[in-house]
């Protein structure tokens, strides 16, 4: 027993063994664990306090962190699905380029360079009510209100998304355009001389290439909007009155400015529910659209 | 053009030199000194950081290390907001082996025992020098475990010539019945707040409206309105009728449209700028900003004015008040403490408070209140003069700390979107106080007050 757990294939997987260890499986269990505590960072003997379901319990009846969890759902899904249209659209413009294509590449990935802290606050200045820039430009033709941009209900949150989808279109546009330019010409121009229009063309033979790097674009940055944190915290801080609070902003402010971890653990390991949920569906959808492309291993 | 001017003005600030005064680094007017001989030590600090703060630093650690031979590695310069949230980290992770940090009455009580008594490491007649209230507002269970460097309270900055026109007066009378002069009232700063407004081009008041912030301004209408948060059980209690009328003071100026739209997203950032840029009548902010809004960066440059925080129908002022602090934590190794008093020592004595006090900051030390004062009348300059006599007014007869309890954060976390709630409509006052109210109870239940 000893000699074949000994062996060489396991000695050598050893170190990426230990590795994912301490990096991702003790500090998740270690977080799991301390979902079912009272743990508050300022008080470290709280660690031991073992509170059972409490904070679970607790959640399930707080109406404040469901909002943030539908919240944070509908954000998912504009976002995503104006950055997949925008990112498409920008690939293919991209794509009929034969001149100046590594510039114009180049170009495009600017906003991703920017840190998202620094994006929350070039996008708070320009939608400030009174001295930003986007009301004192609609002032020049004439538009005498001042729009509260970050303040109102629908507004606020728009305002957000947009600031989103400026940083991070680009990856979609990034992706989506490594497909295009690996979509064999064959199909294509064959399609064209049995007397496809450029529509026919695009649905029928350039949408199904390109499906499995959607779905993995897809599957990355729902995992990254629903983890947004920096932007939304900039920006509005997740008001006012919780009108653009998502799951992130709440749980840093639970678990950080209030200390109160074990609570923000338990609600951390609730919200995950929803990235597996979008990963599992993208995933399905990928094999799916390698299937049909005939590419399952 | 408005649009460029709101340019140069976002340009200006991000350029403005907060603090552009030398110091005097043979330390005339310090009657005591902590110098010694730090050859190899190095101490390892976290600071508060930013625009305000950092001159003071560039000024005196580099002196600090000339003199006395040691080394001061800043491990962490941030916000407040931010450092707070890194300290609990540190505390966490059991990660507070560091001697210096920036610490703030307001957070201190938070972070349990992790501070040094500076009873016994700063000496006796340093100590003395301070203001007794801001030493007591730094202690916390009978130990003083932070020193103030400079404290906060806010006073009523406006716009003179808009109050000394005779049109405005003559209109102002005509409308409300008595004489157009800055506002002694609450419902004086409403009203004239109100007649000032013309959205989207002019506004009449402002308020910082989230987080922390708006917390501390309802308190401070609370208290000045004859109430409190809460009874002597801890039980919450701004949400009888005195809670209510400073919520509706919040309200009704929104609603009037006499604060900007935005108001709910503003911090301090925001409404400096706001008032800087001249668009806002009266600004309720703290004695920092006072060089920048009278200086030529400001489109206000000369034309400002100050009054004393208006009174509530309690008959008190608002004065909401907390001071930046230096604390040595518990980690910081015996024979470093003496360094890291010496360090604190430069950073808050009085050269370094003069400093401060030069760009508007309020002093912790009794004596430099009196030398800034005679320092700004000497040089013939009216308007810094007016801010130290004001601030200092309000200091000495106004200024209150938040309940200083380790649930005061998670406590404003619970009320700011409830205030804010009420103040864009989503809720009645009575509703989102009640609401407010109801959370905070189970707060200090849990905390076992109760």
């Amino acid at each position: 027993m000893n000699k074949k757990f000994f062996s060489s294939p396991i000695i050598l997987i050893l170190p990426s063994i230990l590795a994912i260890s301490f990096v991702i499986i003790i500090p998740l269990i270690f977080s799991f664990y301390t979902s079912f505590t009272s743990y508050k960072l300022t008080r470290p003997d709280s660690l031991f306090d073992f509170v059972g379901l409490r904070n679970y319990e607790r959640l399930i009846d707080n109406a404040k962190f469901w909002y943030a969890f539908g919240r944070t759902i509908l954000f998912l899904a504009i976002v995503l699905n104006l950055e997949l249209l925008f990112g498409l659209g920008i690939a293919l413009l991209i794509n009929k380029i034969t001149w100046g294509q590594r510039t114009l590449r180049t170009i495009m990935m600017f906003p991703m360079m920017f840190s998202p802290i620094l994006v929350g606050f070039q996008w708070k200045y320009i939608f400030n009510d009174n001295i930003g820039l986007l009301n004192n430009f609609l002032y020049l033709f004439g538009y005498e209100s001042a729009i509260p941009w970050l303040i109102d209900k629908y507004l606020a949150m728009g305002s957000i998304m947009v600031a989103e989808i400026w940083a991070n279109t680009s990856i979609f546009a990034i992706l989506l355009l490594a497909g295009l330019l690996g979509i064999p010409r064959d199909p294509i121009e064959a399609a064209r001389v049995d007397g496809c229009n450029s529509w026919q063309v695009f649905k029928n033979i350039t949408l199904p290439f390109l499906m499995p790097f959607v779905f993995i674009a897809l599957t990355i940055r729902s995992l990254d909007v629903g983890r947004a944190y920096d932007i939304v915290h900039i920006m509005t801080g997740g008001g006012p009155a919780m009108r653009t609070e998502l799951i992130w902003t709440m749980i840093a402010r639970i678990g950080y400015k209030d200390a109160n971890m074990g609570y923000a653990n338990a609600m951390s390991y609730v919200s995950i529910i929803l990235s597996i949920a979008f990963t599992y569906y993208f995933f399905t959808k990928l094999v799916a659209a390698r299937r049909d492309l005939g590419q399952q291993q | 053009m408005k649009l460029f001017k709101s340019i140069l003005t976002v340009l200006s600030i991000l350029s403005f030199p907060f603090s552009a005064f030398a110091v005097d680094t043979s330390f005339p007017n310090d009657k005591v000194t902590i110098w010694g001989d730090f050859s190899g030590i190095t101490l390892d600090v976290k600071l508060i950081g930013g625009a305000p703060y950092d001159p003071l630093y560039e000024e005196m650690i580099p002196v600090w290390e000339e003199k006395t031979g040691g080394k001061v590695s800043i491990l962490s310069k941030k916000s407040h907001f931010e450092l707070d949230k890194e300290i609990k980290q540190d505390i966490a992770a059991g990660n507070i082996s560091y001697c210096v940090v920036s610490n703030h009455t307001s957070f201190a009580t938070q972070y349990g025992d992790i501070y040094r008594d500076l009873n016994g490491i700063v000496p006796g007649d340093y100590l003395a020098e301070f203001v007794p209230l801001v030493l007591d507002h730094s202690t916390v269970e009978g130990r003083l475990v932070q020193l103030p460097q400079h404290s906060d309270v806010s006073n009523l900055w406006y716009i003179k010539s808009i109050y000394n026109d005779a049109e405005n007066k003559k209109r102002f009378k005509a409308e409300y019945g008595y004489d157009l002069a800055p506002p002694e009232t609450l419902e004086q700063w409403k009203e004239q707040s109100i007649f000032w407004s013309d959205p989207p081009n002019f506004y009449g008041t402002q308020y910082v409206g989230k987080e922390e912030a708006i917390t501390g301004r309802f308190y401070e209408l609370v208290i000045a309105e004859g109430g409190a948060l809460f009874d002597d059980e801890w039980r919450p209690t701004f949400n009888d009728e005195a809670g209510q009328r400073a919520l509706q003071w919040f309200v009704d100026l929104y609603d009037a449209k006499a604060v900007p739209a935005g108001v709910l997203n503003y911090l301090w950032d925001e409404t400096g700028l706001g008032f800087a840029s001249g668009t806002v009548a009266l600004n309720l902010d703290w004695g920092g900003w006072g060089a920048y809004f009278n200086s030529a960066d400001s489109k206000i440059g000369g034309d400002v004015g100050l009054v004393r925080f208006p009174m509530g129908s309690g008959g008190k002022r608002g004065g909401w008040s907390g001071s930046h602090t230096y604390s040595i934590l518990n980690g910081c190794p015996e024979e470093n403490l003496e360094a890291a008093a010496s360090l604190i020592w430069i950073l808050t004595n009085h050269e370094a408070q003069m400093h401060e006090a030069r760009g508007g900051k309020l002093p912790t030390m009794t004596r430099v209140w009196d030398d800034i004062a005679s320092e700004m009348d000497a040089e013939g300059n009216a308007f810094m003069s007016n801010l130290f006599s004001t601030f200092k007014a309000s200091m000495a007869e106004d200024a209150f700390t938040p309940p200083l309890i380790p649930e005061w954060i998670p406590f404003s976390n619970i009320i700011f979107p409830e205030l804010q709630a009420a103040i864009v409509g989503d809720k009645t006052v009575k509703e989102a106080l009640d609401a407010a109210a109801k959370e905070t109870d189970y707060l200090m239940q849990d905390a076992g007050y109760y």
